[in-house]
């Protein structure tokens, strides 16, 4: 049995099992199976990998085809039940693209399976990450007031989740990509309307409805490249790719914007956040989102000149204009969120550029982002179930009273941003990758400042957020003593552990030296160790300096409004980026 | 080992520039002046001062901004790879403007918050710095920077658009808005007092001393080009200081970003054709 199949089976079974059962039973089960894939997923990257051509019978394409067609279905039918146009449209416009796809299908053969680098290090993202999400989801749903089952159904589609994702990245036939595609959007789809009540269940319909776009693009491109190329597989297509055709590289390449929810495409995953925080953990960092990247790593070698050059544009805007608009936000998992999708614009960019230098960039920010992103969205757990605070103004002073989720927090925003961490690499090497490209073309100074400017808002963004958390009050009232679940506290310092083995990674693979690595760990490091010990018991304390004013003040955060006319200009600029791609590809 | 050395007293040179900044500054308007070993005299007189804290995570983090702006020099003075330096040198600016909202302090707050948005200004044009050596030497490294020819005439625009940011980070009118004098009352440095403002009066100085090293980057290899560089700049900037009125952070941002980046934008494309 190959580690690949292991991958994708074992989460399938692992997800029946933790079905039924008492709490204990799951608890436990849920644990083991995630160290199992966490396992295999390491194994998998010493092994040997045999290039041999993996064909699936027939039988299991028609299995495909049968799913497909009951997945589109079931679109169809919560679109004509829920009374949502969009929906059904989509659905019944993806039916009929999909009936000629079957039809046209070619007879040529290649393999179905195709293990690669990329593939290696996503394995590693999918099955520990999220295996770490799913520990703490199992804190998390306790909480919620769910029947037995219900809760046990969370994790269990959890674990489908990361099978599916599995397979999506092991696959090499597009007609599996696009059945494994349109089952993400389903499990998205169910997962961010668990909580049953109005707000979930609008905020999923238009997940599924936006999703449903990205599956119309693929099956254009589909459709395309067995008229043009007559092939269904990826390897096919990228290797006999005619340069003046490129239209279903362009098409896949959109159902990669729209996973990755970038701007115009952007409101599902904002809306996403109704959800229980673990699915946002599990779609911002280790799955669904994730998608996007890797689909553009997969087509990188087939775009040329105009092309790649417009996706960099197109990544690069969004990576800027999502971090303008994340200025303006108070929510802590809207924040988070926008960071996302500007950070995932910036990966697709790096993607397109399709040097090694850029490839290894995107590579280290996709496994970086996934686990700082999961890290932090644990912390937006603890606050709102330990702290019950949501808004980022309400989370005052936190360090009084738990001075360990700050600690995480200051870690997560950190590796975002900083000397050593894997996005601060990654940003290192953006930047140089695109200088490179000047050279051939003057039009990536724009991508350039872009770039630029996106860090700064970033960088403002996070540190925005950490100057509530450190306002230390000279006169404590009372001490708020929370305690904070086990399963929450574990997996934080399991994730941590991951960025501290990460940026060794990276200092191995001489990505840095020595002093780039240990000076900046020190001095990050040395800062918690100061505030545990040195107290300054000697010196006097004084109140602020107020002016002689006798009212306390009262301090909120600062907002960086942006207009709403900013806001419409972003969306049109990037819709019209994204026809002009279409247009340049089909001219 | 000479760079050890460098390393050793660059806070004192940064000192001396200030002193010497202050006496050129004074006889511009026709004034005595302070002797230009003030700087010191006044860290001799502020050691003897009773520390007065408001809470131990401001001062800690008011220390760690000037450690931190050290090691940025000392990895200037090294030759290490620019960009790093300047995320490096973000890590400094962090601290500081995290100390300042750690205080529970109105003008601390507003002074961070204003070290926040001159962070939007100055740092897109470090970074477009830094591509345009890169473009002309192929490396990032400050050692190789220094070790070839002058390329100041290559990066002109881009040695203009530096320039502009030099009077933020010295806090230097027009663009002083960050610290601002009365105005604010200091900003960030508001709640220090005795030993702790030290820290950050040395940070200061650092601060002189890594801005003017970025400067000497655009001479390469000749000292002699340094020299005349820094001098030149040093009067200039103090002329502009003297003879302009402070201008808001809003303007600020406005002016240093659409001026800066569209001259260094310019400069990037030129030398995208040689």
């Amino acid at each position: 049995m190959t580690t690949y199949s292991i991958l994708i089976i074992a989460p399938l079974l692992f997800a029946f099992s933790v079905l039924f059962g008492g709490l204990r039973v799951r608890n436990v089960l849920t644990v083991v199976f995630v160290l199992f894939l966490a396992g295999v997923s390491l194994t998998n990257i010493f092994l040997v990998s045999s290039s041999t051509q993996i064909l699936f019978s027939p039988l299991l394409h028609y299995l495909f085809i049968l799913l497909d067609s009951i997945v589109l279905i079931y679109f169809l039918w919560q679109g004509v039940i829920k009374k949502h146009n969009l929906v059904t449209f989509f659905a019944l416009l993806q039916m009929m693209l999909y009936a000629a796809v079957v039809f046209f299908s070619s007879s040529i053969t290649s393999s179905d399976i195709l293990i690669d680098e990329i593939s290696s290090t996503m394995y590693l993202v999918i099955n520990i990450v999220g295996g770490i999400i799913i520990v703490y989801a199992l804190g998390y749903i306790e909480s919620e007031k769910f029947s037995r089952f219900k809760k046990n159904g969370f994790i269990a589609l959890l674990f489908f989740f990361l099978s599916i994702m599995n397979f999506i990245v092991s696959t090499n036939n597009i007609e599996i990509f696009f059945l494994l595609f349109e089952l993400t959007t389903l499990c998205s789809y169910i997962l961010i309307a668990y909580h049953g009540d109005e707000v979930s269940s609008e905020n999923a319909l238009k997940a599924l409805w936006i999703n449903q776009i990205g599956g119309v693009a693929i099956l254009i491109a589909l459709i395309v490249s067995i008229t043009q190329y007559d092939t269904v597989y990826f390897d096919m297509l990228i290797n006999n790719i005619n340069e003046l055709y490129l239209l279903p590289i362009v098409f896949l390449t959109i159902a990669a914007f729209v996973k990755g929810a970038s701007i115009p495409f952007d409101k599902w995953l904002l809306g996403a956040m109704v959800a229980p925080t673990p699915v946002s953990a599990m779609l911002h960092s280790a799955t669904m989102v994730k998608i996007a990247p890797y689909l553009m790593l997969k087509l990188a070698p087939a775009m040329s000149g105009f092309v790649s050059l417009s996706i960099t544009l197109i990544g690069t805007f969004v990576f800027f204009s999502a971090s303008l608009l994340a200025l303006s936000k108070d929510y802590f998992k809207e924040i988070l969120g926008l960071s996302t999708i500007a950070l995932l614009a910036l990966m697709m960019a790096l993607a397109a550029i399709g040097t090694k230098e850029a490839t290894t960039a995107c590579l280290v920010l996709i496994v970086f982002h996934a686990i700082s992103k999961a890290l932090l969205f644990l912390q937006a757990a603890i606050l709102e179930k330990s702290f019950n605070l949501k808004y980022v103004n309400d989370i005052n002073g936190l360090i009084n009273h738990s001075p360990f989720v700050v600690l995480f927090i200051v870690v997560g925003f950190a590796s975002l941003t900083l000397p050593p961490f894997g996005a601060f690499v990654a940003k290192f090497m953006a930047i140089e990758s695109i200088a490179n490209e000047i050279g051939n073309n003057p039009l990536y100074v724009l991508a350039l400042i872009f770039i630029a400017l996106g860090s700064v808002f970033l960088t403002l963004l996070y540190f925005k957020v950490l100057t509530k958390l450190l306002a230390k009050d000279v006169s404590q009232e009372k001490e708020i003593h929370v305690d904070i679940p086990k399963l929450f506290t574990v997996p934080s310092f399991a994730l941590l552990a991951l960025l501290v083995m990460g940026v060794y990674v990276l200092y191995e693979k001489e990505f840095l030296t020595t002093a780039q690595v240990f000076v900046p760990v020190v001095l990050i490091a040395v800062v918690p160790l100061l505030f545990a010990t040195l107290l300054f018991k000697k010196a006097h304390r004084v109140k602020e300096y107020h002016c002689g004013e006798k009212e306390e003040p009262q301090l909120n955060m600062y907002y960086f409004e942006i207009a709403r006319s900013y806001k419409m200009a972003i969306t049109v600029v990037a819709t019209v980026l994204i026809l002009v791609l279409i247009l340049g590809a089909m001219l | 080992m000479i760079e050890v050395i460098l390393i050793i007293v660059a806070p004192i040179i940064g000192g001396l520039i200030y002193g010497l900044e202050r006496v050129v500054r004074a006889r511009m308007q026709r004034r005595q002046g302070p002797p230009i070993l003030q700087p010191f005299y006044d860290m001799l007189k502020l050691i003897d001062k009773q520390a007065l804290i408001v809470n131990p995570y401001h001062s800690i983090l008011g220390i760690m901004h000037f450690v931190t702006l050290w090691v940025v020099v000392a990895f200037v003075v090294l030759g290490q790879n620019l960009l790093y330096i300047i995320f490096l040198h973000l890590l400094s600016a962090i601290f500081l403007i995290i100390a300042g909202f750690s205080a529970k302090s109105i003008y601390s707050h507003i002074g961070a918050n204003r070290e926040l948005q001159a962070m939007i200004a100055y740092e897109p044009i470090l970074i477009m710095t830094a591509v345009g050596f890169y473009m002309i030497n192929g490396s990032f490294d400050i050692s190789v920077i220094r070790n070839n020819t002058s390329e100041i005439a290559g990066l002109f625009l881009i040695f203009l658009a530096f320039l502009m940011i030099i009077p933020i980070k010295l806090k230097k009118s027009p663009f002083d808005a960050t610290e601002a004098h009365q105005e604010i009352v200091g900003g960030v440095e508001i709640e220090y007092s005795g030993i702790f403002f030290e820290f950050l009066y040395m940070a200061k100085w650092l601060e002189y001393v890594f801005i003017y090293l970025l400067l000497m980057l655009f001479a390469g290899d000749s000292l002699i080009l340094g020299a005349v560089l820094s001098v030149t700049v040093f009067l200039l900037v103090n002329l502009v200081d003297n003879s302009t009125a402070r201008i808001k952070m809003k303007h600020l941002i406005k002016i240093v970003l659409g001026i800066g980046l569209s001259l260094s934008m310019i400069n990037l494309i030129g030398l995208s054709y040689v």
